[in-house]
């Protein structure tokens, strides 16, 4: 420092480039994109009771039924499942269903017939149902199409 | 470029605007990194819903993340309880609400729905009754909000 001349100061910018490369490499080499995940967002009241498969009328309801409209306002599917869990069938009252498909195109005239009041649904589930499937379930009836999507769930007791 | 003072040439590349890129670059990924800070538990598989809503972000205060595992097991702060020691988690969780809510003065009687949202992250693999089981565990506690989470489209 005693050099009184002009005297040029540089900068080693090499090591910062080296440590900035090895960050953007590390970064690069963590990098995983998280999948994004979405929901399905419901009020769920308490409390719907178990209900008894061999009932065959429509009458589920989640709260103490004095609310006759809610009553008749609410669709009630019941699910089935195989033994390994996936979803064998689905039923709609009487008729049966045995796929998605055809769920959904049923829901689908039933949101478009204007008599029917039907605006909420309720979905009776074996137990054994693999949550997987009843996503698939919830799906239909939330998807753009039906549009359903005040939902609440119960048990079927029996198989 | 050098510039030639006494006849030598040197050929400097500027690197400035290379190492501005790198920056940007870091501070990019840096941005984008998560260091799963939320209680997303990557042993949780979930089902894949074409039609799920992205999860609106101002309320993450007020909501109570479970994640249920194949076997229906709740995971807990990287635990895994068993059915029991679930339940009485969640009756402590309700309670610790009620007292959160009763500290900001919004408080909320017994037997009355609380605010916060439960948020399902449930193994596509679990058997509904399990998932069940927890619904009606957090209804008893006064959880009325409630959100199953799913991925968005195929992953």
């Amino acid at each position: 420092m005693k050099k009184m001349k002009h005297e040029e100061v540089e900068v080693q910018i090499t090591p910062m480039l080296d440590m900035a490369f090895q960050l953007l490499t590390f970064f690069i080499l963590t990098f995983r994109p998280m999948p994004t995940e979405g929901q399905f967002s419901m009020n769920l009241l308490p409390s719907a009771p178990s209900i008894d498969i061999t009932q065959t009328d429509q009458k589920t309801d989640q709260n103490d039924s004095s609310d006759t409209p809610a009553m008749l306002r609410t669709l009630t599917v019941q699910l089935r499942s195989n033994l390994d869990g996936t979803l064998a069938q689905m039923s709609i009252g009487e008729n049966d269903f045995p796929t998605l498909d055809l769920l959904k195109s049923r829901l689908k005239e039933i949101v478009a017939d204007k008599t029917l009041p039907f605006d909420q649904a309720v979905i009776q589930s074996d137990p054994g149902l693999k949550y997987e499937d009843l996503m698939r379930v919830i799906d239909v009836f939330a998807g753009p199409e039906v549009g359903i999507t005040k939902l609440s769930f119960s048990e079927l007791s029996g198989i | 470029m050098g510039g030639s003072a006494s006849g030598e040439i040197k050929a400097e590349p500027n690197m400035t605007p290379l190492l501005d890129v790198v920056f940007q670059l870091i501070t990019f990924f840096m941005m984008v990194f998560k260091i799963s800070g939320e209680n997303y538990d990557q042993r949780v598989k979930l089902p894949v819903a074409g039609s799920v809503r992205p999860v609106e972000g101002q309320m993450a205060d007020d909501r109570l993340i479970l994640n249920i595992d194949s076997r229906g097991q709740l995971l807990w702060n990287g635990e895994m309880l068993d059915i029991d020691r679930a339940m009485k988690e969640l009756r402590t969780q309700s309670q610790l609400v009620r007292l959160n809510l009763k500290i900001q003065k919004k408080e909320v009687a017994e037997g009355q729905p609380l605010p916060t949202t439960v948020v399902f992250r449930a193994d596509k693999n679990v058997p509904f009754t399990q998932v069940y089981r927890y619904i009606t565990a957090c209804q008893q506690q006064g959880f009325v909000k409630f959100a199953l989470k799913a991925m968005s489209g195929e992953g």
